[in-house]
């Protein structure tokens, strides 16, 4: 296992519920989540990178399809 | 100090809106996008490119019908024009569409931040922008050069002392020129030059090649010559510009034709060869962005060599240099960045289009590049006179080319001299973008008397005599 820290940023989040369901759909993926910003749309988690990786997190269900919600890669430690 | 944006985007025309447009879609208005740019905003095709050149197309349109009626009955009668008081409001028609598709468009989006200064790479993720005010740094997540092109101003001994117009500074002019040189015969070339000499200048094309462009299907390249010959308008081709000089109020292009030197007196020189990318002054070396003279090189999806830089519109090195594939360029790149794909255009569905009358429209393969990659195109080409709304409308020089796959009968390219010919072009686009063939084309009803029905017609030719057919035989 490897543990990373990433932040991203998330565009398209208005409310609480739309904290929550970012956060959730975050959590789906196996992420642990440690903050979301509502206000700067800023998300830090941390993950196990050889289940996913941060590159594919940003592509997660909750980012693409349908959904509006979306996520640009900012740092990985 | 440095500013951060999720986008910068260097450069302010189509390219640029439309990316700068879909990435805020994309983000509900949350992305942080800056635009960084000088002279008008809108880039090429509002300013200098297709707006004022198909203002200026129309207009002399209406000036040629009233000196050369087309129907028997209707007289003849010699225009007045008021060149001044037309030009004054073409350049009214430029700054409203500048103000309505460009600037007000702008309010929409608070979460675009415009720049007036010029932009140049310090590192492979941060810009300096130079302006008025001073520099300033920009730090981006993703950056999109749309940077456009300008016109290629040839080496020319005495063309700089003896002044020029090129397609961005005519539509300064206030009066017409009594006859005007055009140094290359490129769709530029070709369409101001018909309007001018429509409007009352005397036109001479001179180039070296005997043919439009590089791309072009040669029998309908040619076919436009002679229309434009037949209009009015003299080709010197052959020829070789050797020296541009002014001799009283003139202006004499001295050219080399078949080893002797001649000399064409005009009032005005129009440089019309070709145009480059706006690559100088960006830095692209400290980004890591590849470019040549043709412009930058992109990837299939519009990322550079530095994976966090695309290129759209004119600035890119591809085959064609238009408004239309410029901003859905732009658009395709702001869902690649925000939408994680790798989308790209496939050209050979991008139609383009030549505005002079006839018009020159074209999608696809022409017959020597389908037969050069595939080796196997069959075609067809349908004169226009046999089209009954051409006969209608009385015109008599145009023509339908199809290519399309000997073995599937698929459509591989369309090209149409022909009224309206941009206007229908569209159901090439379709036909290869969808895979038909020429039989698929054939069952689409098409109405009669229109001059698109030519491509049904064009179509039906694979199989048919067309001299045996009565009129809307399906």
């Amino acid at each position: 296992m490897t543990e990373k820290k990433v932040t991203m940023k998330v565009f398209g989040m208005t409310c609480d519920d739309c904290v929550r369901t970012v956060s959730d759909g975050l959590k789906k993926e196996g992420a642990d989540v440690l903050s979301i910003s509502l206000n700067d749309g800023i998300a830090i988690v941390k993950i196990d990178d050889a289940k996913i990786s941060a590159e594919n997190l940003v592509k997660s269900p909750v980012f693409g399809g349908e959904s509006h919600y979306r996520a640009q890669l900012r740092k990985v430690e | 100090m440095t500013q951060e944006y999720d986008l910068v985007i260097i450069g302010r025309g189509a390219a640029a809106f439309s990316a700068a447009i879909r990435a805020s879609e994309i983000t509900s208005n949350q992305a942080a996008i800056a635009m960084i740019g000088y002279g008008p905003i809108g880039g090429t095709c509002v300013n200098v490119g297709c707006v004022p050149s198909k203002y200026i197309i129309e207009a002399a349109k209406v000036a040629n019908t009233q000196r050369n009626p087309r129907y028997p009955g209707i007289a003849s009668s010699d225009p007045a024009v008021e060149f001044s008081k037309l030009m004054e409001s073409l350049r009214e028609v430029v700054q409203e569409e500048r103000k309505s598709k460009y600037e007000d468009v702008l309010k929409f989006y608070p979460n675009i931040t415009m720049y007036e200064g010029k932009a140049s790479f310090v590192s492979r993720d941060t810009v300096k922008v130079t302006s008025i005010s001073g520099e300033e740094h920009m730090k981006g997540y993703n950056f999109i050069i749309a940077t456009g092109s300008s016109p290629v101003i040839p080496q020319i001994e005495g063309l700089e002392d003896t002044g020029y117009l090129t397609s961005e500074s005519v539509w300064s002019l206030n009066d017409l020129p009594g006859s005007i040189g055009i140094l290359g015969g490129g769709f530029v070339g070709l369409e101001i030059g018909q309007a001018m000499h429509r409007l009352g200048s005397r036109v001479r094309i001179i180039k070296r090649h005997d043919t439009i462009a590089r791309g072009i299907e040669s029998e309908v390249g040619s076919e436009l010559i002679r229309a434009l010959e037949n209009d009015g308008i003299s080709f010197l081709t052959g020829r070789k510009v050797r020296k541009v000089y002014r001799r009283g109020d003139k202006k004499i292009i001295v050219a080399e034709y078949q080893g002797k030197m001649e000399e064409i007196e005009v009032d005005e020189v129009l440089i019309a060869s070709g145009r480059k990318p706006n690559v100088d002054g960006l830095s692209l070396g400290n980004a890591g962005v590849e470019y040549s003279d043709k412009g930058i090189s992109v990837k299939d999806d519009f990322s550079t060599t530095n994976p966090l830089i695309y290129a759209a519109g004119d600035v890119v090195d591809q085959r064609y240099r238009l408004e239309t594939l410029a901003a859905r360029e732009g658009a395709i790149i702001a869902s690649n960045i925000f939408n994680h794909s790798t989308k790209g255009i496939n050209l050979q569905e991008v139609p383009w289009a030549i505005f002079t009358e006839p018009q020159l429209a074209s999608v696809g393969y022409t017959e020597d590049e389908y037969n050069r990659n595939f080796g196997r195109a069959v075609t067809r080409v349908l004169p226009l006179a046999t089209v009954p709304k051409a006969r209608i409308l009385r015109e008599g020089i145009g023509m339908f080319k199809i290519v399309a796959d000997e073995d599937t009968g698929r459509i591989a390219g369309i090209h149409v001299l022909a009224p309206y010919a941009a206007e229908f072009i569209i159901e090439g686009v379709t036909a290869i973008r969808n895979g038909y063939t020429f039989q698929d084309i054939i069952e689409n009803s098409h109405i009669f008397p229109t001059v698109a029905e030519g491509i049904k017609l064009a179509s039906q030719s694979f199989t048919r005599d067309m001299t045996k057919m009565s009129c809307c035989v399906e």
